[in-house]
C-alpha cells in the first residue's frame, strides 16, 4: 500500500510540473523571501534527495535490503529552516528531517549525503554515524547528534544543550561553538503532546523567564496527524502562541520560501535575544506514518488525495518556475535524475558490509576514552585552606558521609572547572542532606544550578551539558524521582555513544540519593528500595558506598571516569547513612572517617572487612552496614570466621573480584537491602551457581511503609546474624 | 543504454616525455582549438603550445615549466574530453587533480574553453614566475597499494614538526608536500626512500600551501567574476564538494578557485571518493595526457573499498575484462573511451 502511495505520488509530480498544473504559489517572489536563485535551486534539490530516499527506500525495502521506511516525505520544507540556520547551530533532528540534515551538509565540504542516508536505511556497517545501529539522522561534521527522537525524548537535552552555550563563556570552556550560536530542536506535532516535550519547553521559558540564556529554536513540525491520531484544529497554535517566555513564529512548511523568511526571522530572534522560540512549521505527511501503515485504515481516500496534492515539491516547483529561476524541463532533469542517481548509488551502497556479531555490534556501548580531557587546576594549599575556611581543621577529624561527600566534591570543583552541579534544592539550601552545602556559596549559581522540579529536565539538562565539554554532576533528589525520568538517561544518554559509534558522548556522575532505613520517614517515596531500573542500561555503571571514607574514594573515581572515559556513572548514596555515625553502639564512632584519610578506590574494586573462610557475607550499601553489625555478634557470640565483603559497584559488578573473594568460604550469604525480585541478589547467586553453600536475605517484594513499621520488610542486622547461623549450622 | 560516467581531469605533471606529440596524435582533428590556444598564447608573448606538442625533442625545461605545461595539459585534456563517444557515455560528474580543477571547470561548462584557457595559463604564469617553493612526493601505501600502518601519520606529523612544510596533495596512496627549499631540503633526510619514493617534482612551486598567498591575492584582484557561468554537469573540488548546476553561486565558485584551491590542502583522494560515492558512475574517464593519474584513482577507490576493491592485485584483476577506470592516456582504454 505504501510503496503504491509513494508511486502516485511520485506520479502526481511528474504529471503535474510535466502539465504546468501546479499549485497557486501567486505573492511568493525570490526577492522578498530573502533568498538567492542558486540558494533555492539547492533547497529545491535537498528536497529532492530526500524524497527520492525515502522513494527507493521502500523499494530496496521490498527487497529486503532496507531496514526503515519512516520517510520525511511532506516535510521536505525543513531543509530552507536548515538554509536559514548555520551548521554549527546544534541541531537536535526530528526523524522526518532527512531534507534539513541534506541541506545543511552542504555546508560542509566534502560531504556525501545521498551515499551516507542509504548506508543508513539499508544498516550498513560503513554507516559513518550509527554503523548500522539504527536509522539515526546524526553527524559530528554536521553537528547533528543522533538520537531516534520519536517520542520527542530528544526536546530535554536539547535545552540543556542550549544552556550550555552560554555557560560555557562563563566558565571559559572552549567548546568550539561560536559566541552567538544557538540550538535547534525539531519535533511533530503529535510528540509536541509528550509530557517530554511539555516539560522541556516548560524549562526553556521557566529558565528565559528570569532571564537565563536559552537560545534554542524549538521547531514543531505540525503534520496533522500522530500515525492515526488527528491533532485538533489549531491545537498547536493555541498552546504555544502566548506561552510566557516563548515567542511563536509560523511559517507555511509547503512553501521554501515562506519557511526560509520565517525560520530567518526565528533564528535571529533567538540569536540576538538568546531566548527561545517556537517555529510552527505546518506541513503534510505523505505516504502513511511508515512503510507498513496502511492509512486507508483511518482515513478516506479523499483525504489521502487532498493531502497528496499538498505536496511541498509541487509548491517548490511553481515557485521555482513562477519566479523565472528554472523551467518544468530542468525541474524534471533534477527529480529524474536525482532517482537515477540514486537507483546506482544503492546498488553499491547494498554490497557494503553489515554488522554481524555481538562484539561488532556492542563496540560503541563503551565510550572510547576522551582523549583530550580538560586540564586538572592545579589547587595551591593556600587556595583550598582558604576555599574550605574552618573545614579545613575538620577534614582530619571522623565525619559523617554526607559532609564527606560535600568536600569531595568541593575539591572536585577545585580542580576541574568543567565540572557543574544541577538539581532541585541544591543551590542555596545545600540540598535536602545537606550533602551540596556551600557549593552554591562558593562556586556561584554557574557551577550549582537550583533546577526546577522536573527530573526529566535535570538529565536532559546534564545530557546535553555533558555534550558540550561539561561534566555535570546531576543530582535525582531521591530514586523514587528517577523513575519518571529514567527514559532520559535509558533512551537518551546511555544510546549516544551506541548510536553514533562513539563520536557523540555525554559523560557524566548521576547522584542519587536512596534506599531504605530511615527510621519510619518519609514512607515509600523517600525510600525506594529498587534500582533495578538502573541496572540493565547497557555501557551504564552504578556504584554504591556504604560509608564516608568509600564514597570519597568512589566519587573522585566516578568523576574520574566520567572525565577521562566518558562514561556515564549513578552514584546512589544510601540516605539512612549520610548522617550516620556510629557502628555498633551510639557514640563508638566507628561510622566516622577522617576525609584526609580517604584512600582511592578503583573502578571494580571490592571492599573487604575480615579475613575469616567459614562465611563470607556478599553485600552494599546500608546492607553492608547491618552486615558489619551482625558480623560482630557472629564472631564473638558465635565464633564464627567472618568477612564481610562490599561489592561497592553494583554494575557492571566485579565478578572476578567478587569468585576471588569468596573462593576460600565454606559459605556464602548475600545479603540485599532490595527486593527479593530483580535485585544485584540475583544476579549475585547465578555468579555463585558453584558454590555449594550460598543463600541470600534480601527485601520483601514489598513497597517501605510509614512509621515504625519501616524496616519490617528489610534485612536487619539480627535476620542477618539468624540467616547465617541457619546457613553456617546453628552454631552458639 | 548509455553507461554513466565520472570524468577526471589531469593536474601538472601529466604530460612528459612519453606524452610528446599527444594533442597532434589523438586531435588532428581539433586543429582549431589548438589554434585558439596559440593565439591566446601568442597574444600573452608565450611559445605556442602547437610548437611544444610538435617538437622533436621532449625538454624538461622547456614542456614541464608552469607557464608552458599548463596550457599545454589543458588542450590535450580539453580535446581528450571532447573526444569522448557521447553516444556511448553520459558524463554525470566531473572532477580533477590540482591544476585539473581549471580543466575540469571548463569541461562542466562552468567556465567557457576561453574562460578555461585564461585561467589556467594566468595562474601557470603567474605561478610560474613566481616559483615559490617546491613538491615533493611520497608513498604511504606499500607495493600492493595497501596503507602502511602509521605511515599517513608520521606524514602527519612532519608537517607539524618542520617549519615551512605543508601538505599539499592528498593523491591517492601518495601525499604530495610543499613548502620552502629549507624545508623540502630537511624533509628529504627524513624519509624512508619507498620504491621510487620520494622524489621531487621539478618546475613545480608550492602549490595548495599558504606559500601561494600572493599568487591568490593577484588571481582574486585579476580575475573577473562574470569567468563563471551556469556548469551543465555537477563538479566535485579538492575538498570534495560538489558544485551542482543551478546552484552554484558565481561568487563562491571565484573565491574558492583563486582563494582556497591555491593556498589550501587539495585533497584529490577524497575527491574520488566522493564522486563516486554520490554519483556511482559506471566508468571513471580520465583524461589524458599521461597514465600516471590512474594509480592514485586507484588507490583512492581501494581506500573506499570501492566495489569491493581492497589492493592493487585486485584492481588489476578487475580491470582486466571490462575496466572501471579509463584512461585515455592509455592506448587500450582509450579506445573504448573515444
Amino acid at each position: 500500500m505504501s510503496l503504491d502511495r509513494a508511486k502516485i505520488v511520485h506520479q502526481n509530480f511528474l504529471d503535474r510540473v510535466s502539465n504546468e498544473n501546479l499549485p497557486n504559489v501567486s505573492g511568493y517572489d525570490i526577492s522578498s523571501a530573502g533568498l538567492s536563485n542558486e540558494q533555492a535551486v539547492q533547497i529545491f534539490e535537498s528536497q529532492v534527495l530526500s524524497r527520492q530516499l525515502d522513494f527507493i527506500s521502500r523499494k530496496l525495502q521490498g527487497q529486503g535490503e532496507a531496514f526503515y521506511t519512516i520517510g520525511s516525505s511532506g516535510h521536505e520544507g525543513n531543509a530552507a529552516i536548515a538554509a536559514a540556520l548555520n551548521v554549527d547551530d546544534m541541531a537536535f533532528l526530528h526523524y522526518r528531517d532527512a531534507a534539513f540534515f541534506i541541506e545543511r551538509s552542504k555546508k560542509v565540504s566534502g560531504s556525501t549525503p545521498a551515499w551516507d542516508m542509504l548506508l543508513s536505511f539499508t544498516a550498513s556497517a560503513d554507516d559513518p554515524i550509527a554503523q548500522g545501529r539504527h536509522k539515526v539522522l546524526g553527524s559530528k561534521d554536521l553537528f547533528v547528534p543522533p538520537q531516534t527522537s520519536t517520542i520527542a525524548s530528544h526536546l530535554p537535552k536539547a535545552v540543556g544543550l542550549a544552556y550550555s552555550i552560554g555557560l560555557n563563556k562563563k566558565l571559559e570552556l572552549d567548546d568550539g561553538l561560536p559566541e552567538n550560536s544557538i540550538a535547534v530542536c525539531s519535533f511533530g506535532d503529535a510528540s509536541v503532546n509528550h509530557s517530554t516535550a511539555v516539560g522541556a519547553i516548560n524549562t526553556a521559558c521557566w529558565s528565559a523567564y528570569q532571564g537565563a540564556e536559552m537560545p534554542l529554536l524549538f521547531v514543531c513540525e505540525d503534520n496533522d496527524i500522530g500515525i492515526s491520531t488527528f491533532t485538533p484544529d489549531g491545537w498547536v497554535k493555541a498552546q504555544y502562541q502566548k506561552k510566557v517566555g516563548l515567542k511563536y513564529f509560523y511559517c507555511d512548511g509547503l512553501n521554501i520560501f515562506d519557511t526560509y523568511k520565517v525560520a530567518l526571522e526565528a533564528q535571529q530572534y533567538v540569536r540576538e535575544k538568546r531566548a527561545p522560540a517556537f517555529l510552527h512549521f505546518k506541513c503534510v505527511r505523505l505516504y502513511g506514518h511508515a512503510g507498513a501503515d496502511a492509512q486507508n485504515v483511518y482515513m478516506s481516500k479523499q483525504q489521502i488525495e487532498e493531502g497528496e496534492a499538498k505536496d511541498p515539491l509541487l509548491q517548490s516547483a511553481a515557485l521555482l518556475i513562477q519566479n523565472g529561476i528554472l523551467n518544468k524541463e530542468q525541474i524534471l532533469d533534477i527529480y529524474n535524475d536525482c532517482e537515477q542517481r540514486l537507483e546506482r548509488v544503492a546498488q553499491e551502497v547494498i554490497k557494503r558490509a553489515k554488522l554481524e556479531t555481538s562484539e561488532q555490534i556492542m563496540e560503541s556501548i563503551v565510550p572510547p576514552v576522551n582523549p583530550t580531557p580538560q586540564m586538572v587546576e592545579v589547587v595551591s594549599e593556600q587556595t583550598r585552606t582558604k576555599h574550605f575556611d574552618s573545614d579545613i581543621a575538620a577534614h582530619k577529624k571522623p565525619s559523617h558521609m554526607a559532609k564527606m561527600i560535600n568536600w569531595a566534591l568541593h575539591d572536585l570543583m577545585l580542580e576541574h572547572k568543567e565540572v557543574v552541579l544541577a538539581g532541585e534544592d541544591i543551590g542555596p539550601k545545600g540540598g535536602v542532606y545537606n550533602v551540596t552545602a556551600n557549593l552554591h556559596q562558593k562556586f556561584g549559581a554557574n557551577r550549582v544550578i537550583n533546577t526546577l522540579l522536573d527530573e526529566q529536565s535535570i538529565l536532559g539538562l546534564a545530557i546535553g551539558m555533558a555534550h558540550n565539554q561539561i561534566i555535570p554532576i546531576p543530582e535525582i533528589q531521591f530514586l523514587a524521582y528517577l523513575h519518571n525520568a529514567e527514559d532520559q538517561l535509558r533512551g537518551e544518554a546511555a544510546t549516544l555513544s551506541f548510536f553514533s559509534n562513539g563520536q557523540f558522548t555525554n559523560p557524566m556522575v548521576i547522584r542519587i540519593a536512596g534506599l531504605a532505613y530511615q527510621r519510619g520517614f518519609g514512607g515509600h517515596f523517600h525510600n525506594d528500595n529498587s534500582l533495578n531500573v538502573l541496572r540493565d542500561i547497557p555501557g551504564v555503571i552504578v556504584t554504591c558506598p556504604s560509608n564516608g571514607s568509600d564514597a570519597v574514594a568512589m566519587m573522585r573515581e566516578a568523576v574520574r571516569l566520567a572525565r577521562e572515559e566518558q562514561r556515564i556513572v549513578v552514584f546512589l548514596e544510601p540516605i539512612a547513612l549520610y548522617m550516620t555515625r556510629d557502628l555498633h553502639e551510639e557514640k563508638d564512632g566507628a561510622w566516622s572517617f577522617n576525609y584526609n584519610d580517604a584512600k582511592s578506590i578503583s573502578f571494580g574494586e571490592i571492599g573487604q572487612h575480615g579475613e575469616g573462610e567459614e562465611l563470607a557475607i556478599i553485600t552494599y550499601g546500608n546492607g553492608y552496614y547491618l552486615s558489619r553489625q551482625a558480623a560482630k555478634v557472629l564472631e564473638e557470640k558465635h565464633s564464627i570466621k567472618i568477612r564481610v565483603i562490599d561489592v561497592r559497584w553494583l554494575c557492571p559488578l566485579p565478578n572476578e573480584e567478587i569468585l576471588s573473594a569468596v573462593k576460600d568460604c565454606k559459605h556464602v550469604l548475600i545479603v540485599d537491602e532490595c527486593r527479593k525480585t530483580g535485585s544485584v541478589s540475583e544476579e549475585l547467586m547465578a555468579l555463585l551457581k558453584n558454590h555449594n553453600n550460598v543463600e541470600r536475605l534480601t527485601a520483601e517484594d514489598s513497597f517501605i511503609p510509614l512509621g515504625r513499621a519501616y524496616a519490617s520488610t528489610l534485612p536487619s542486622k539480627e535476620s542477618i546474624a539468624e540467616a547465617a547461623l541457619n546457613l553456617v549450622g546453628g552454631k552458639s | 543504454m548509455k553507461q554513466k560516467a565520472l570524468v577526471i581531469c589531469p593536474g601538472r605533471g601529466t604530460y612528459n616525455k612519453e606524452e610528446l606529440g599527444y594533442f597532434q596524435c589523438y586531435h588532428s582533428d581539433k586543429k582549431d582549438l589548438m589554434k585558439t590556444i596559440d593565439a591566446y598564447r601568442e597574444s600573452q608573448g608565450q611559445v605556442a603550445i602547437s610548437a611544444l606538442d610538435n617538437s622533436d625533442k621532449f625538454s624538461t625545461d622547456e614542456h614541464t615549466r608552469g607557464d608552458n605545461a599548463s596550457a599545454l595539459i589543458y588542450g590535450c585534456a580539453y580535446a581528450d574530453f571532447q573526444s569522448i563517444d557521447r553516444n556511448k557515455y553520459d558524463i554525470r560528474a566531473v572532477t580533477g587533480n590540482s591544476m585539473g580543477w581549471y580543466i575540469a571547470l571548463a569541461c562542466a561548462n562552468a567556465v567557457s574553453f576561453n574562460g578555461g584557457l585564461e585561467i589556467i595559463n594566468t595562474m601557470g604564469t603567474l605561478m610560474q614566475e613566481a616559483l615559490i617553493g617546491g613538491q615533493l612526493i611520497y608513498s604511504y601505501v606499500d607495493s600492493n597499494w595497501k596503507i602502511i600502518d602509521g605511515a599517513l601519520e608520521y606524514i602527519l606529523a612532519l608537517i607539524s614538526e618542520i617549519d615551512g612544510l605543508h601538505a599539499s596533495i592528498n593523491l591517492g596512496g601518495m601525499f604530495v608536500f610543499g613548502g620552502t627549499e629549507e624545508a623540502l631540503q630537511k624533509l628529504e633526510t627524513q624519509l624512508e626512500p619507498r620504491e621510487q619514493f620520494p622524489f621531487r617534482l621539478k618546475n613545480h612551486a608550492a602549490f595548495h600551501t599558504p606559500l601561494q598567498n600572493p599568487i591568490s591575492e593577484k588571481a582574486l584582484k585579476h580575475f573577473d567574476l562574470n569567468l563563471f557561468q551556469n556548469s551543465n554537469v555537477p563538479l566535485i573540488d579538492g575538498r570534495g564538494h560538489a558544485w551542482v548546476p543551478h546552484t552554484i553561486s558565481s561568487q563562491e565558485i571565484f573565491n574558492y578557485t583563486f582563494g582556497h584551491q591555491v593556498v589550501k590542502p587539495y585533497d584529490f583522494t577524497h575527491s574520488v571518493q566522493c564522486s563516486v560515492k554520490e554519483y556511482a558512475p559506471d566508468k571513471i574517464i580520465i583524461l589524458g595526457p599521461g597514465k600516471t593519474l590512474g594509480g592514485a584513482v586507484a588507490q583512492s577507490l581501494i581506500e573506499a573499498k570501492w566495489q569491493g576493491l581492497d589492493s592493487k592485485e585486485s584492481f588489476i584483476n578487475a580491470q582486466k575484462s571490462d575496466p572501471f577506470v579509463l584512461s585515455m592516456g592509455i592506448d587500450e582504454q582509450r579506445k573504448v573511451v573515444v
